[in-house]
């Protein structure tokens, strides 16, 4: 009996032990390598769209599309003394049942030096992320694009210099900093940025006055034409965020193609702005709303005009389509769109669980994506994501005349 | 009459006396927590009704009343991640998106029942007044009042070991008057320069019923810092402050 009595004491005493919790703070001391990453398989199911226009243009001959990625981003930091040098490594193998593609490259490669808290130089390749948008940055001008479905994916950045000035003050201003970034574009270096043969100029000067975020963006040089533009970000309340860009591009040249083939290119001055919010319930529910004006798009009717001349069978004009695709094919190459997206935190009591639901409107021709996602992060280092997307339109509007008529994505992020 | 008005005067006196000595209490308990400038380890384990647990390490910094920074370095899916804090404006940089967004005080980087306000806490007496004192045995009971609409919790009720001048458990209040959470100041260590409090914050909720979240910390230090530390263009490099 007594043996029993400390049987169960012991027991007890065990379950009291496992409720403790304990925290060994060496184990984290600062290392001047750091080295981590993640590997990511994707599995992806596309229903194409027979009678979509870039389907034709695409010159595709099935109804789906199954595809297969694998991504590996390995990130190393080596610090030592005012001076660190982080590399941002990407791979990836891409298999589906018409190509096998794989890349590898540096997303980004800098030194940084930092002298003094408010002082920064970074040299190499950077990945220079502006704006305040959360689909969509007007004033992202040395940036790669955004894909507004997938806004978290790493881009890989430009080379460049770029140093950082900060300041701090006591009263309504509480922070200045001064961004100038010089960005040379040659044959070796940034040759997909714009005209080579030149040192392009860019500043980004940031003011936290009055509990606002406000940028002032300008960039100047020979490889794109003159463009300057505003961000800022505000907290109404706790729970309820505003921002918004505007962006002026001077001399913007916009290759068009019209109904009967004819290729003209149009410069002018245009105005890009975006206005957005997100807002937090009591139930913790998050809506994103963003409406986003691209200066640098095309009208419903123009792209009504390139949708019709990839489907129209004439060889010669489907040739001219292909050749100013890039520009007309991109994502959102419309002029007004609205980004919706609602995610709920944890429901059911079910914590790292986070359901959403992103809807995308092209506003001119009411045509429309809309992704509901499953995103469950509870294994420690595991992300696993489930996604679908409807894609919907009228004949020769955007969404309507997409490759795909609807797409299931499975997603596993293992982290290192 | 006069007497009415002299009672009047009387308890206006003494409430206003007491307001003194609570926020006097709560400067103390804010001082006795984290010295004013200093820099600090700490892990944060979400445990589920299962026992499941998921473990987070924050390094984080602060200066003066009301600024934070905090850098995730475990776990690896989090690593790099910063958080700053100043005043009522909070913003959390991912190093996959490349630029801080603003983020409110309810959400939480973690999940869990710690939300923002609760991981990157500025001083008490930044974000509330004492609204009444009481003595609750060998405690004082400290009703907290949010001094804005931006605070996490509109009321706190705080209690408060007379000795040592450290908080044993602060209940949290929503506008409405229903509890949002209860934190447990547990295990009283010495972290060095004089330093004595709870190494660790235990919190539950009747939101998540059967789900708890701890937080310990590993070390506290005095560290004086720059202004610019503070600022969004330093969020990135939040880790170089480590030594």
């Amino acid at each position: 009996m007594r043996a029993i009595l400390v049987l169960v004491a012991c027991l007890l005493l065990g379950g009291v032990q496992a409720e403790e919790f304990s925290f060994d703070a060496s184990a984290f001391e600062k290392k001047p390598f750091e080295f981590g990453g993640y590997l990511e398989l994707k599995a992806e199911r596309a229903d194409l769209n027979r009678d979509g226009s870039l389907y034709k243009l695409n010159g595709l001959d099935r109804d789906t599309l199954n595809r297969n990625t694998a991504t590996a981003k390995l990130n190393a930091k080596f610090t030592q003394g005012i001076a660190s040098l982080n590399l941002k490594y990407s791979a990836s193998v891409q298999r589906d049942e018409l190509a096998s593609l794989h890349d590898n490259h540096f997303d980004e490669a800098y030194l940084s030096l930092k002298p003094d808290p408010g002082f920064t130089l970074d040299t190499g390749k950077i990945a220079m992320k502006w704006g305040k948008g959360y689909a969509w940055n007007p004033v992202g001008f040395i940036e790669r694009p955004k894909d507004p479905n997938d806004v978290e994916l790493t881009r890989e950045g430009y080379t460049m210099v770029a140093a950082d000035f900060i300041r701090n003050f006591d009263g309504d201003l509480k922070t200045v900093a001064f961004t100038p970034v010089l960005l040379p574009v040659s044959n070796h270096y940034n040759n997909d940025f714009g005209a080579p043969d030149h040192t392009n100029v860019a500043a980004k000067l940031y003011l936290l006055y009055k509990d606002t975020d406000i940028d002032f963006v300008w960039f100047n040089g020979g490889s794109r034409t003159t463009r300057f533009g505003i961000d800022f970000s505000k907290n109404l309340t706790s729970n309820f965020e505003i921002h918004g860009e505007w962006a002026r591009i001077r001399d913007f040249e916009q290759r068009r193609i019209d109904a009967a083939g004819n290729v003209k290119s149009v410069t002018r001055d245009v105005t890009s702005a975006l206005i957005g919010l997100r807002y937090l319930t009591q139930n913790d529910t998050t809506w994103i709303a963003e409406l986003y004006r691209n200066g640098t798009g095309y009208t419903e009717p123009q792209l009504a005009d390139f949708l019709q001349l990839a489907e129209s069978g004439n060889p010669l004009l489907v040739n001219k389509a292909k050749q100013i695709s890039p520009a007309y094919a991109r994502p959102n190459a419309g002029r007004d769109y609205l980004y919706l997206k609602v995610s709920q935190k944890e429901p059911f009591d079910i914590v790292y669980f986070t359901p959403s639901l992103t809807w995308m409107v092209n506003l001119a021709d009411k045509s429309w994506s809309l992704t509901p996602e499953l995103l469950y992060t509870g294994i420690t280092n595991l992300d696993l994501r489930l996604r679908a997307t409807w894609l919907h339109g009228k004949s020769y509007s955007e969404f309507g005349e997409k490759q795909n008529r609807r797409k299931l994505e499975l997603m596993a992020r293992f982290y290192f | 009459m006069m007497k009415k008005l002299l009672a009047a005067l009387f308890f206006l006196c003494a409430s206003s006396a007491y307001a003194l000595d609570g926020q006097e209490i709560l400067k103390q308990v804010d001082r006795n927590l984290e010295p004013e400038s200093s820099e600090s380890l700490r892990k944060l384990i979400n445990v589920e009704p299962d026992g499941r647990k998921k473990e987070f390490v924050l390094y984080s910094v602060r200066k003066g009343r009301d600024q934070v920074v905090g850098l995730f370095l475990a776990p690896e899916s989090d690593k790099g991640r910063a958080t700053l804090r100043q005043g009522d404006n909070m913003w959390l940089y991912i190093p996959e998106v490349g630029k801080p967004m603003r983020i409110t005080s309810m959400q939480s980087v973690t999940g869990g029942v710690f939300n923002n306000a609760d991981i990157l806490r500025i001083d008490y007496t930044a974000e509330y007044n004492v609204e009444a004192l009481a003595e609750d045995g060998d405690r004082h009971l400290l009703t907290l009042k949010a001094k804005t609409g931006e605070v996490a919790y509109d009321k706190l009720k705080m209690w408060v070991d007379k000795k040592a001048l450290l908080p044993v458990a602060i209940e949290c209040y929503a506008a409405s008057g229903m509890l949002i959470k209860t934190l447990h100041f547990k295990d009283i260590k010495e972290f060095g320069a004089g330093l004595k409090r709870p190494a660790t914050i235990e919190t539950d909720s009747p939101l998540y019923k059967g789900y708890k979240s701890v937080m310990i910390y590993g070390q506290i230090k005095k560290r004086e810092f720059p202004d610019e530390v503070f600022t969004l263009n330093y969020l990135p490099r939040v880790g170089e402050l480590r030594k």
